[in-house]
């Protein structure tokens, strides 16, 4: 097949051909290393590319599928892995100089059971600093790009994750969302991620940045794919101490749930507020295609909606500063200077600040398991602006005025991070400068059976997710 | 600065100090206007779960399996 045919497969496309062996592990994982070779001086998604390993465990996977041992849609499957996420013998930065040398003795349970499933780990991808930011512009490991306009950031933290499954450099990615770090770059680099509910899928061997939010998931181009790497992922983990013990739903049955009379939930004065204009005209293009499958959209009341910034970010600013707490003091100068501030910023709040903020937490979520009696899921864009210039710190989405980019662009994906729901972002069209649009679907605690089914039945009509990059 | 911004450069020095967290006079200066910022947001944010309507909201540090 040629090396071009091979880069748009999806990772359900592959799967048959390898399971058919028309296609060997071997020639997709020398593609991806190919493809990488050639764009990733420019977009720089990845910190390590683990080209010998990759290889190695292609020619295994070679071997024992042509042995009739095939280990299902994930074996023989290239995938990175976002570098907070511990792999064994290889090193793992989290995009930092403080763990620069750090070779992990063991897997996260993730990495674990993706290799168990016969995925080939390709390389780990760049993110923001220990995850502390939203644009991946590391001062360390290099400023990750856009592939659909190289100019302009990929979001972040888990950008480098978005950029590689956007660049056809992998057929699918890891990435670790506390505040937005997986639906953000989903988003503007045009694939499908989720934020699982928290505790679904084990954050057990990941370097954290706020141990209340974060979870770990799957970025992919098509919500097929979301599930086939989730699937694998999820579940309970004895190692975790937050992981839960709720049965795993049939995720891939869950992908011809009817949308007919699905009730879908915007909220007032909220979901389609403060955006830029063609944001808004994408998700609400979406929510027509959502009602012409037979969706009903109703707006719900959310009174205390607003607050969710300052919530995230006293919580997202308190616990790093507690992990960093020794490297902060001595170790500074090895941090690049916006996440150094933010470490010490952390320091500043009071207990009260912090409490406050644990406490609008169950008040947000309340109020979301209320509106769920009325409602299946709530809709909002995923980030209310498309990829902005590389190295920005500000962003105009109304008018002239200029708004902090940190603030800004948690506008939405906060919100489900604090209630402990799961999101999933999927693309729903491009802006003027053909630039992606994301629409987040936040469903129940543990329901992204749902969210999966919402997705893909907008996919089967739609062809966002199928336009790839010009790189 | 505004008169009425919740940090100042004494109040950042005075909580490095608290925190036994040793900073350069240009760090903390750096500090103050984000900081009043943030600190401010979290001080309105303090007082609306502070009401009387909401005394009886537990803070989450570990979500329910439901």
């Amino acid at each position: 097949m040629a090396q071009g045919n091979l880069l748009d497969l999806t990772i359900i496309e592959a799967a048959a051909q390898l399971e058919g062996r028309r296609l060997s592990p071997v020639e997709l994982t020398e593609a991806m290393l190919q493809r990488i070779a050639s764009v990733d001086k420019q977009i720089r998604a990845y910190i390590t590319v683990c080209d010998a390993q990759a290889r190695e465990v292609a020619r295994a996977a070679e071997r024992m599928i042509q042995a009739g041992y095939y280990l299902g849609p994930l074996h023989g499957i290239p995938v990175a892995l976002k570098d907070n996420i511990y792999t064994r013998d290889v090193r793992t930065t989290a995009g930092s100089k403080i763990l620069a040398d750090f070779v992990p003795a063991e897997d996260a349970t993730v990495a674990a059971r993706l290799k168990r499933a016969g995925a080939i780990i390709i390389g780990k991808t760049n993110m923001h600093e220990f995850a502390w930011g939203g644009t991946t512009d590391n001062p360390h490991h290099g400023t990750c790009r856009n592939p659909w306009n190289p100019e302009r950031f990929p979001a972040g933290s888990s950008g480098g994750s978005g950029a590689a499954v956007a660049a056809r450099t992998c057929l699918g990615a890891l990435g670790t969302d506390t505040g937005g770090s997986i639906r953000l770059p989903s988003s503007v680099n045009g694939i499908v991620g989720i934020r699982p509910t928290i505790g679904r899928v084990s954050n057990y061997n990941v370097v954290p940045l706020a141990w209340t939010m974060d979870t770990v998931s799957p970025m992919t181009r098509t919500v097929e794919d979301c599930v086939v790497m989730f699937e694998i992922i999820a579940g309970y983990d004895p190692f975790d101490d937050h992981s839960a013990q709720v049965p795993l739903a049939d995720y891939r049955a869950e992908l011809a749930r009817p949308v007919r009379g699905l009730r879908v939930g915007l909220i007032r004065d909220y979901s389609l507020s403060h955006l830029q204009k063609a944001v808004g005209d994408a998700v609400r293009g979406a929510l027509k295609t959502l009602e012409g499958l037979g969706a009903q959209v109703e707006e719900i009341a959310m009174p205390s909606i607003h607050g969710n910034i300052s919530a995230q970010l006293t919580i997202e600013s308190c616990e790093p500063s507690a992990y960093h707490q020794e490297w902060l003091r001595t170790r500074a100068a090895d941090y690049g200077e916006d996440v150094r501030t933010l470490l010490e910023s952390g320091e500043m709040y009071l207990a009260t600040h912090y409490i406050q903020a644990q406490r609008y937490r169950s008040l947000l979520r309340k109020e979301f398991l209320e509106g769920f009696k009325r409602v299946d899921v709530f809709v909002t864009p995923t980030l209310p602006f498309t990829a902005t210039p590389c190295g920005a710190t500000e962003v105009v989405i109304e008018g002239n005025r200029k708004e902090d980019m940190l603030s800004a662009i948690m506008q939405f994906t906060g919100v489900p991070s604090l209630a402990g729901l799961p999101a999933l972002s999927l693309p729903v069209g491009f802006d003027p400068d053909g630039l992606p649009v994301g629409m987040q679907v936040i469903g129940r605690p543990f329901d992204e059976g749902l969210l999966f089914g919402v997705g893909h039945a907008y996919q089967r009509v739609t062809d966002w997710h199928t336009r790839s990059p010009r790189l | 600065m505004k008169s009425d911004d919740p940090v100042t450069r004494e109040t950042v020095e005075r909580l490095c100090a608290l925190a036994d967290l040793p900073l350069a006079p240009e760090r903390r200066a750096r500090l103050v206007p984000m900081l009043s910022g943030l600190i401010a947001a979290a001080n309105e944010l303090n007082r609306k779960m502070a009401a009387a309507a909401y005394r009886s909201i537990l803070p989450i540090l570990r979500f329910p399996e439901r």
